[in-house]
C-alpha cells in the first residue's frame, strides 16, 4: 500500500506551523505599533486652517495670554475656540487691511462663522473637562507643546487613552504650580522628584483611572 | 393570480346576488373559491419562497454571513475623521461653552403667568425648571410648563409668514391685511373677528383694544379649550367683578374640596398649591 503522505509533508508542516507561529507573532507585533503610528493617531500632522493664524506670532511675539481667546478653560470642560469679534477687537485697527485676514472679515462682514479644522480631537465617547485640569496644575503645554513656538498648530501627542493613563498613574511626574499653568517652556525650580509629589498632595490629586472617570 | 385563470364573473355574481348578511371578503378569488385560491390559504408560506434546497449554496451563504458579522468590528478600525469648530462670529453674554446658560421666562396658560427658568445649551432650551423666586411656581412646574419645552421644537410652528401655505414677505401680508381691513371700514368691522388665547399682557391687550377701537363692531374673542371662563363666572356671582381667587393653604388646617381639584396641574396656582398644601 502507498503512503498517503509524501516525504515533503514533513517539511510542508514543520513550515506551516512555524510558519503560522511567526505570521501571528508578527501581525501582535505590527499592529499595536501601527495603532500608535502618527498616521492613525493624527499626530505631528500640520493642518490647513480657513485662516492662517500663528500662536508663534500672537502668543511667543506679542504674548497675548491664551485665555484671552480660549476664554472657557477655567471653568467648562471646552476651552472654546473664539468666536470673529474676537479677532476683530484688534484687526478692525491692526493689519485691517491685509489679505491674510480676509476671511475672518468676510465673516464678520457676512455674519457667516469660520470653519477651523479641529486638531486635538477626542473621540465622542471620551469625555474631556479642561478646568479641573488646569484647576489641578496641569500645564497648558503639557498636551499642547509649545503652543508659543507654532506658526501652526499640530498634535503634539498621540491623545489616545493609554497616553492619559500615563499620567493618570503618575500625576507627580507631570504636574506644576497653578501659577505657572501658562508658562510656556516650564523647568521646575526644584527638581520634579521633589516637587511632584508635593504637589499632589496640596492640590489633593487623585489618580483617576477608573472607566468611568471619562467614559460617561 | 396567474393569467390563464379566468374568474367566472357571472357565477360571482350570481352567489352575490342571494347573499345578505355580514359574509366578508377581500377579494373575487375569494367569494369564487377558485381550488387555488383555497391551497393559498392552506400554504403557510407562498410557493417558491421557502425552497432553498442547494447544499452547497446554504454553506457558502453561512459562511459569507459569519465572516461578515465577525469582520463588522473592524469596520472601526480607521483614523477618526475630520471634526470642524465653528465658533460663533459674535458670542452672546454669558454664554460659557459646554455649560448651560438659564433664562427666566414665564408660560402663559390660560391666562394664568407661572415663572419658570429655562436651561439651555448654547441657545437650545433643554429643560424648564421653576422659578424658586416666582410666587407662583415657588420651584415647581407642572406638566404643562414640562411640556412646553417640546413646542419650542415644534415642527410646525411657523417660521416665516406664510399664506395658504407658501411662503410670503411682510409686505405681501401688510398689503393683503390693509386691503381686507379697508373693505371693513365701511360696517365698522362688523365682519372681523380676533381670535386668541386668553391675552394676560397689558400692552397686548391694549393693542387690540386699538383695533376694536378703530373698528366698534369688530368682536375680540379670547378662547381656549381650557378655559377659566367658568371661575371667572363664579366669582363674580360671588364678588360682584372678575376676580381671580387666590387660597392661602397654609392657613387651613382640613380643606374639603367638591370637585374642584386645587393640586391639578390644569388649575391656575396647582403648583403653588402643592407647594403649600405640603
Amino acid at each position: 500500500m502507498s503512503q498517503i503522505f509524501s516525504k515533503s509533508a514533513n517539511a510542508w508542516s514543520k513550515a506551516s506551523i512555524l510558519g503560522l507561529l511567526a505570521v501571528v507573532v508578527g501581525i501582535g507585533s505590527l499592529l499595536p505599533l501601527i495603532q500608535r503610528s502618527d498616521f492613525v493617531t493624527t499626530a505631528n500632522t500640520f493642518r490647513d486652517q480657513p485662516v492662517q493664524f500663528s500662536h508663534q506670532h500672537h502668543v511667543g511675539g506679542i504674548g497675548i495670554d491664551c485665555r484671552y481667546c480660549h476664554t472657557s478653560v477655567e471653568v467648562s470642560s471646552s476651552a472654546g475656540i473664539p468666536p470673529t469679534k474676537t479677532c476683530i477687537n484688534c484687526h478692525s485697527q491692526i493689519w485691517s487691511t491685509s489679505p491674510y485676514l480676509e476671511p475672518v472679515r468676510a465673516s464678520f462682514r457676512d455674519d457667516k462663522p469660520l470653519k477651523w479644522l479641529r486638531v486635538h480631537d477626542l473621540p465622542d465617547f471620551v469625555y474631556f473637562n479642561h478646568s479641573i485640569h488646569v484647576k489641578k496644575g496641569v500645564g497648558c503645554e503639557t498636551c499642547h507643546g509649545r503652543v508659543d513656538k507654532r506658526p501652526l498648530i499640530r498634535q503634539q501627542n498621540s491623545l489616545q487613552m493609554e497616553w492619559c493613563i500615563n499620567c493618570h498613574r503618575n500625576p507627580a511626574q507631570y504636574v506644576r504650580p497653578r501659577s505657572e499653568v501658562l508658562t510656556m517652556g516650564y523647568t521646575p525650580a526644584v527638581a520634579q522628584e521633589e516637587l511632584g509629589p508635593k504637589l499632589v498632595a496640596e492640590y489633593k490629586i487623585q489618580s483617576l483611572t477608573s472607566c468611568s472617570v471619562c467614559h460617561r | 393570480m396567474s393569467a390563464e385563470q379566468q374568474l367566472d364573473i357571472n357565477a360571482i355574481r350570481a352567489k352575490l346576488q342571494d347573499a345578505s348578511g355580514p359574509h366578508y371578503w377581500r377579494s373575487l378569488e375569494a367569494v369564487a373559491e377558485t381550488p387555488e385560491f383555497k391551497e393559498f390559504l392552506n400554504r403557510e408560506f407562498p410557493a417558491n419562497a421557502s425552497e432553498f434546497n442547494d447544499p452547497v449554496g446554504r454553506r457558502n451563504f453561512l459562511k459569507l454571513m459569519s465572516a461578515s458579522l465577525a469582520l463588522a468590528g473592524v469596520s472601526a478600525c480607521t483614523v477618526q475623521p475630520d471634526e470642524l469648530i465653528v465658533p460663533y462670529v459674535r458670542q452672546p453674554e454669558e454664554l460659557v461653552a459646554g455649560k448651560p446658560l438659564f433664562y427666566a421666562t414665564a408660560i402663559s396658560l390660560a391666562g394664568v403667568a407661572t415663572g419658570l427658568l429655562v436651561e439651555s445649551h448654547e441657545g437650545r432650551p433643554t429643560k424648564i425648571e421653576g422659578n424658586p423666586d416666582h410666587p407662583a411656581s415657588l420651584g415647581g412646574t407642572d406638566l404643562f410648563a414640562q411640556a412646553s419645552v417640546l413646542t419650542l421644537y415644534d415642527p410646525d410652528r411657523s417660521n416665516t409668514i406664510t399664506e395658504l401655505g407658501e411662503i410670503r414677505t411682510w409686505a405681501s401680508f401688510v398689503g393683503a391685511m390693509r386691503g381686507a381691513l379697508s373693505a371693513q371700514t365701511s360696517t365698522k368691522g362688523a365682519g372681523l373677528r380676533i381670535l386668541t388665547e386668553t391675552v394676560n399682557s397689558p400692552t397686548l391687550a391694549a393693542q387690540i383694544h386699538e383695533i376694536v377701537g378703530q373698528f366698534p363692531e369688530a368682536k375680540w374673542i379670547q378662547w381656549e379649550p381650557t378655559t377659566r371662563d367658568n371661575v371667572r363666572g363664579g366669582t363674580r356671582l360671588a364678588f360682584g367683578e372678575y376676580v381671580e381667587p387666590v387660597y392661602d393653604f397654609t392657613k387651613a388646617d382640613v380643606v374639603l374640596s367638591l370637585d374642584g381639584d386645587f393640586l391639578a396641574a390644569e388649575n391656575a396656582f396647582g403648583v403653588k398649591y402643592a407647594r403649600a398644601f405640603a
